[in-house]
């Protein structure tokens, strides 16, 4: 077997067996890219542009009725995409508490999943560390199939620009396959092997264990460079003001810089520290040069130095993945090229499909069967969280777990729609169907239900980040609309079996 | 950013032109060789222009990854239009940059 034809074998289930997976990872990251967008699209009080901010002090004393003898209390101030204070603490011992605060009034705001349900949906499928190790090895196998696409794709520049969609169907979505896959090339490598880098302490822990007898904290303290105090046992005289400290730090700093995330360790003990990190969107490296001062004097204790240069590389590397430099420009293009990996998936299973359709051959129904329990079946649930998310009452309690439960059944029931042999022939057409009444459903629905925030308030005031997420709801119900009209106008005059034509669409 | 965009769709145009079977495909008859090279050059020019642009507007290390994906995404604009739209293809490639200059010197990018 020459290394061609071995690698095509390699290409292929190295690629089709984690297809679906690393679908939900793409898709997910996708939307990640502007998961505060979506935070605060999901939030209808953050919807009116705020005004004089709660100060930090506030949010401390918030803190310190709620959570006195906290191991550590955490809060980040607001910024130009997250128009609200996030506030937490860390019980002794216990999971860390999270919320988030209106930025004025400093009410808790009625629970939701936010954004970040798809970003940690993207890294861990929501199933903490087994899930990190199950999308570290589809992570893995992406590198695989990609680099193995590399070697069996002979005339890559030959076809880099080549496309016929009037082609036969295995032409078509092997022109499909390949474009997608060469012209993406540069992005999908990065992001493929910047995923598995962020974790890498996680999955690869021979050195850790070797050098730092396993304590993975104390590795991070040493190449981030930072800085501890150890509580000390007595209480805790009266603390100088937070707004005090984070000007003195801003002072310190002296690059214009602003406050990100501000800690209070062991705030009820006379070793208490404040730590102020610096946050950085300017640049991809963001190396959050914290600031520590004593929470009771204001004495500066500690000035964090830039990283350790093995460090340096690694946050760069974890920058470039998480797209949180360079403005709404660099995420727009990442969400883009996301999609355009999703699409590159989504070709090649249909090319798999496509060349086996003639042949026959097991397992057929089963990639059917996923295709349209996941590529349909997870921006459906996707659509139906956001659903949830406008209709549930704002007071209800466990608000955020209905969100997920909205998500879970949808997809549920997308799964057994595909496994059942229902309007097999027009699955994809039903899906496209429900998709456009779902995405084109949520702006109007907003007008009732976010009535300061709805499509017409936003784009009168100019709020682009707000009126960006309903308007691509609307592109995409516009797009699923066309597609659904296209495949039913595409099937109707051909009198080919109902078994053939259920493919060209799934 | 169209300026960007602009430059990089044309030179992959150019080099994509550079090629016989698009050549015909969208001019109707094969390049010659000399057309074959001036056709690499300006997509070298393009690009570079493109690079350029990009690196001034945004600083070397952001403006290099906005590059490389407005690169990446003007490919795929541009075999969708060969593929369903070709006669928008060649038009594109001069309303784009023009477009995006105008939008550049107007201040408004």
């Amino acid at each position: 077997m020459s290394l061609r034809q071995s690698m095509a074998g390699l290409h292929t289930w190295a690629g089709l067996l984690v297809s679906w997976l690393l679908f939900t990872i793409l898709f997910a990251g996708s939307l990640a890219c502007f998961d505060k967008e979506l935070t605060r699209w999901m939030q209808p009080s953050l919807h009116p542009p705020a005004g004089q901010p709660l100060s930090a002090d506030q949010v401390r004393d918030w803190l310190h009725t709620r959570a006195p003898d906290a191991h550590a209390w955490w809060m980040r101030p607001p910024g130009p995409r997250e128009p609200w204070w996030r506030a937490g603490w860390e019980p002794d011992g216990g999971e860390f508490q999270a919320f988030q605060l209106h930025a004025v009034t400093g009410e808790p705001l009625p629970k939701s999943v936010g954004g970040d349900f798809f970003f940690t949906l993207h890294y861990d499928l929501h199933a903490g560390l087994n899930g990190m190790y199950v999308v570290a090895a589809a992570a893995i196998l992406m590198l695989v199939a990609l680099i193995s696409g590399v070697i069996i794709h002979r005339r890559i520049f030959q076809d880099f620009f080549t496309l016929r969609p009037q082609a036969t169907r295995q032409r078509a979505w092997l022109d499909a396959h390949n474009v997608l896959g060469v012209l993406g090339l540069p992005f999908h490598l990065l992001m493929a092997y910047t995923g598995l880098a962020i974790f890498v302490i996680t999955y690869m822990q021979a050195g850790i264990r070797v050098a730092y007898q396993g304590d993975a904290v104390r590795f991070d303290t040493e190449v981030q460079r930072s800085w501890e105090r150890e509580d000390i046992g007595q209480p805790a005289p009266p603390p100088v003001s937070l707004d005090g400290l984070i000007v003195q730090a801003q002072r310190t700093w002296g690059d214009g810089g602003t406050a990100g995330w501000i800690s209070v360790h062991h705030p009820a003990d006379a070793a208490a520290v404040v730590s102020i990190r610096r946050r950085d969107d300017s640049r991809i490296t963001d190396d959050q040069r914290t600031v520590s001062f004593d929470a009771a004097s204001g004495a500066l204790l500690h000035v964090q130095p830039p990283y350790d240069p093995g460090y340096r590389t690694f946050a760069w590397m974890t920058g470039l993945h998480m797209a949180q430099y360079g403005g709404q420009w660099v995420r727009g293009l990442y969400l883009l090229l996301g999609l355009a990996g999703c699409l590159m998936l989504v070709s090649g299973v249909q090319l798999w499909l496509a060349k086996r359709e003639a042949r026959g051959g097991l397992g057929l129904g089963l990639v059917r069967g996923l295709n349209a329990a996941v590529l349909g079946g997870l921006p459906l649930a996707s659509l139906a969280l956001l659903w949830a998310n406008r209709l549930l009452p704002s007071g209800l309690p466990g608000r955020e777990h209905w969100e997920v439960r909205a998500f879970l059944f949808t997809w549920t029931a997308s799964i057994v729609w595909a496994a059942l042999p229902l309007r097999r022939d027009r699955r994809t057409r039903d899906q496209l169907l429900l998709g456009a009444l779902l995405a084109l459903g949520l702006p109007l629905l907003s007008v009732v239900r976010a009535p300061q925030g709805h499509l017409g308030v936003s784009l009168a005031r100019g709020d682009w980040a707000l009126a960006g997420v309903d308007l691509v709801l609307l592109a995409t119900g516009a797009v699923c609309a066309l597609l659904s009209r296209r495949l039913g106008r595409v099937q109707a005059p051909a009198p080919t079996p109902p078994q053939r034509l259920a493919e060209e669409s799934a | 950013m169209l300026l960007v965009f602009g430059l990089n769709y044309l030179a992959l145009l150019a080099c994509c032109l550079g090629m016989a079977r698009h050549h015909r495909a969208l001019l109707g008859q094969p390049p010659s060789p000399q057309r074959v090279a001036l056709l690499r050059g300006a997509a070298a020019l393009g690009g570079l222009c493109a690079l350029g642009v990009c690196i001034h507007q945004q600083g070397g290390e952001v403006g290099t990854v906005l590059w490389g994906c407005l690169l990446m995404l003007s490919g795929i604009l541009l075999v969708a239009l060969l593929a369903w739209r070709p006669r928008w293809a060649l038009p594109l490639a001069v309303g784009a940059p023009l477009a995006g200059g105008a939008i550049a010197l107007l201040g408004a990018s």
